[in-house]
């Protein structure tokens, strides 16, 4: 499990520093990967049986497969090479994280002195607010999505550590969530390429009256 | 069934025009109108009634669970202003609002009547809640009835102007209730007499009564919206907004300090006492400087709830000195002024309603030479603008004598000799005040009047029809008769304020006061019958010993015939003052040449005068542009960009956090 958590901030680290778009989706698809990972593995630990497999297939599916799947096709027809680099300095987020990891650590010593899921609560809550950071810091509409799927996976991995699984109806229902909000999420970049020719979401300031 | 009831059913009867059929306007005018003069016929008879013989209640107990109406001698003294003033001005309204066919007259009529039903609610309201809904609806109403002529663009920026200022008042008066409720048993005024309300917190309960209650009767600096919601209103409506409304604002004002605050603080006293007077002063100040004719009497009303308000203060202060067998002469002189105020005001914007329904404006600069044209208008307007400068045989000068009697006995019993300056000083700006006071009437009722026609406005004038005269007689009946007669009206209001226990101050000769340490006597009969006597003699005289000294002649003129543009205009005529006082008037005067060929000779030219209101300018202005700089500073919070709402959420998630980790 340790080894989980240290692929996980190093993913999260890798990915604020990312500015090809292609490889912000794999790299948001191998950090999904590593919480399915996470999954099984707590389901065995707790040893509840099929029910604990079940989120864990339910992330590979929708979190690694379909949804990567989607953003890399509509990626794919993104032709314009300016458009898949992304433009800022990237440092600052890098920085950033590295700070939301100190106060996540100082947050779970003061909070849950002792936890035995101390690093991943530290994680989570590092890939809550990374995650949050990309949405607002960033300003390609593929980038936002990909934040979106990071800060979902830190709190479904909080609510997992937390919790030891969730009732399967909550389960199915916040990946039922997630699955609508990036579907309209992509159809909605993809109409946006069609109108402004690009995913840059500051030339949707345009639209305020 | 209580007769009080009863007439607001027959308010509410009237109220239904709004929805009679359009063919029937007409039809529903007047029976609407008619509702509205039964119905304040019968309030006025029936407070007038128990005003005289205090005995049973006003109303059967009415009590609904929490709320309830309740009346007692302080609202039925409004009851019947409200009654009296609502009766004349109904009649008048019969005529007046006439001009209104196709305008929405159903609407104007109906609002009428549910705006004298909410002011009687107001009155008889017995607990904080219905005392704010019906003050609230009263509010609303006046502000309906203000945007009347909507589709003028000054009307709708005065209403709302109305309408924003009202509200701030309401919201003290919230406060004030809600900070003494919450120190009593209940929201009844009953219970809130017992309030506990002690210390700092009494202090806001009071400065928020004073504060909402002075802005709806337009004390300076809170007076800015009476100056123009005034004139953009139909005139019957101004002259009971003045008449009445107004004067609501200090029964609401009266209870809190009789009943529920106290009066033993002195400072209250002096506060309410420096507003009011300061307010009486600027008010005719400003008065004088206008030409739009309601204009002037709005900012009149200003200076007479200002003395009304200056002598109140007077009592208060009286009181605070635990000297009520002579805080009687002041509470007595602000109730007996707001009864006559109530009949002059009603009266005055009755004439100018029909001035401006005769020449179609309100600038008496273009008028002039109206007294041939309308006689009986100029009558009456004539007792109006004497009762209103305070001269004798009307009604304006026993509550102004009152007034002054009430500060000469505070300067008597004035403990230090800082306070007795001050009073003294007081004295001296009234005194100011009515002299001022004078000059401004003179100067309205001359410039409309008298001398020739300023321009062709005026040839088209006419006497008004039957039931405006009718609206305007009865009041300037009332008002002679009070101001000659004013025993009845002084002993009814003294023995409201002090019970029936206290020698009487009017007898049939007049008015008699010895609290001030010598004995003041007023007796409008006795100088009447001098004035008489000296009259007839001179009359006399003239008729045996003169006859031969009077002859016609043109006014010599340097050799030309004197022109209609050679009087005194209006604004000519209050130079000298305006002169005296332009470091508070501040007026901004501007010549502009239209044709210059020659130094002395033909060359026309433009006069611009302004005279910035005070507190507009110094007070509300600056509040104004703070206000929106600090608001479009705020704006950039709140961009529409949806990164920065979410950037928004992570701050918040960030101090969150942080606040857990310490």
């Amino acid at each position: 499990m340790d080894y989980l958590v240290v692929f996980l901030v190093l993913v999260v680290f890798l990915q604020t520093r990312i500015t090809d778009l292609r490889r912000a989706v794999i790299c948001m698809a191998s950090q999904s990967l590593i919480i399915a990972c996470a999954c099984f593995w707590l389901g065995l630990s707790y040893s509840s049986g099929f029910h604990a497999f079940v989120p864990g297939l339910l992330t590979l599916a929708v979190k690694v497969i379909f949804i990567p799947g989607a953003v890399l096709h509509l990626v794919g027809k993104l032709t314009n090479e300016r458009e898949i680099l992304s433009e800022s300095n990237v440092n600052y987020s890098t920085m950033a994280a590295a700070l939301f990891l100190v106060l996540g650590y100082a947050l779970v010593e003061r909070l849950l002195p002792g936890s035995a899921g101390r690093d991943i609560v530290a994680a989570s809550i590092l890939m809550i607010m990374t995650g949050l950071s990309m949405m607002v810091l960033r300003k390609r509409a593929i980038i936002q999505i990909v934040g979106l799927i990071t800060l979902e996976n830190g709190i479904y991995l909080l609510g997992l550590l937390l919790t030891q699984g969730l009732p399967l109806v909550v389960e199915l229902g916040v990946f039922l969530d997630v699955l609508i909000a990036v579907v309209v999420l992509v159809i909605l970049t993809s109409r946006m390429r069609l109108s402004f020719m690009t995913t840059d979401t500051s030339v949707m300031k345009k639209l305020k009256g | 069934m209580d007769l009080l009831l009863c007439s607001l059913l027959i308010y509410l009867l009237g109220t239904m025009t709004i929805i009679w059929p359009h063919k029937l306007e007409m039809t529903a005018h007047y029976a609407g109108t008619a509702c509205a003069i039964i119905a304040s016929g019968m309030v006025a008879v029936i407070s007038i009634c128990y005003l005289v013989m205090p005995v049973g209640g006003l109303l059967v107990d009415t009590d609904w669970g929490s709320y309830s109406l309740a009346a007692d001698g302080w609202s039925s003294v409004f009851l019947a202003i409200t009654g009296i003033a609502g009766f004349f001005i109904s009649i008048y309204a019969l005529d007046y609002a006439k001009g209104y066919r196709g305008s929405r007259i159903r609407a104007l009529t109906g609002l009428w009547n549910l705006f004298l039903l909410s002011i009687v609610a107001v009155l008889i309201a017995g607990d904080a809640f219905t005392f704010i809904v019906a003050w609230e609806i009263m509010a609303l109403v006046s502000f309906l009835l203000v945007n009347h002529e909507a589709d003028r663009k000054e009307t709708v920026s005065a209403a709302y102007q109305y309408m924003v200022m009202t509200h701030l008042g309401t919201a003290a008066i919230l406060v004030a209730f809600y900070l003494l409720g919450s120190h009593s048993a209940s929201f009844s005024f009953v219970d809130m007499m017992q309030n506990t309300l002690d210390g700092s917190l009494k202090h806001i309960a009071f400065g928020c009564a004073f504060a909402g209650f002075a802005l709806k009767s337009g004390l300076m600096p809170l007076h800015t919206w009476l100056p123009n919601a005034h004139p953009a209103a139909p005139s019957h409506v101004s002259a009971l907004m003045s008449g009445v409304m107004l004067k609501v604002a200090l029964y609401g004002f009266g209870r809190f300090a009789f009943q529920f605050i106290g009066m033993d603080n002195i400072w209250y006293g002096l506060i309410v006492m420096i507003v009011g007077l300061l307010s009486a002063f600027l008010g005719v100040l400003y008065a004088t400087m206008e030409v739009d004719m309601k204009r002037i009497l709005a900012y009149s009303s200003v200076e007479n709830m200002g003395i009304i308000f200056g002598a109140f203060g007077c009592g208060m202060l009286l009181m605070a000195m635990h000297l009520m067998p002579l805080a009687i002469v002041a509470f007595t002189a602000a109730t007996v002024h707001a009864f006559s105020h109530s009949l002059m005001k009603g009266l005055m914007f009755m004439s100018a309603g029909a001035v401006m329904h005769a020449t179609g404006s309100k600038n008496i600069e273009k008028m002039g030479g109206l007294l041939k044209k309308m006689p009986y208008t100029a009558f009456f307007t004539l007792i109006g603008a004497m009762a209103l400068s305070s001269l004798p045989f009307t009604s304006g000068l026993v509550g102004e004598w009152l007034v002054l009697q009430s500060f000469i006995t505070l300067a008597q019993q004035a403990g230090t000799p800082e306070l007795r300056l001050l009073v003294v000083l007081s004295f001296i700006l009234l005194g100011l005040t009515g002299a001022t006071a004078l000059g401004c009437f003179v100067r309205l009722y001359a410039t409309a009047f008298l001398g020739r026609a300023r321009s062709h406005i005026v040839d088209k004038a006419h006497e008004q029809p039957f039931f405006m005269l009718l609206g305007m007689g009865i009041a300037a009946v009332l008002v002679v008769a009070v101001g000659i007669l004013p025993d009845s009206v002084v002993n009814t209001m003294q023995m409201l304020v002090a019970g029936p226990m206290t020698a009487p101050m009017g007898n049939p000769l007049g008015i008699m006061w010895g609290g001030s340490g010598h004995y003041a006597i007023y007796s409008p009969v006795i100088i009447l019958a001098v004035t008489l006597v000296i009259t007839l003699a001179v009359a006399i005289a003239v008729a045996c010993f003169g006859g031969g000294f009077q002859r016609r002649e043109v006014t010599w003129n340097c050799g030309t015939v004197p022109t209609e543009r050679q009087q005194y205009s209006a604004t000519g005529f209050s130079k000298p003052l305006r002169r005296a006082f332009d470091s508070i008037l501040n007026s901004q005067r501007r010549t502009e040449y239209i044709r210059k060929d020659h130094d002395y000779f033909g060359r026309k030219l433009q006069v611009h005068l302004e005279i910035p209101d005070l507190f507009t300018e110094k007070l509300y202005k600056p509040i104004q542009t703070w206000m929106i700089s600090s608001s479009s500073a705020f704006r950039h919070i709140q961009e529409g960009s949806v990164s920065l709402y979410i950037g928004y959420t992570m701050i918040a998630m960030i101090f969150v956090l942080i606040w857990g980790v310490m």
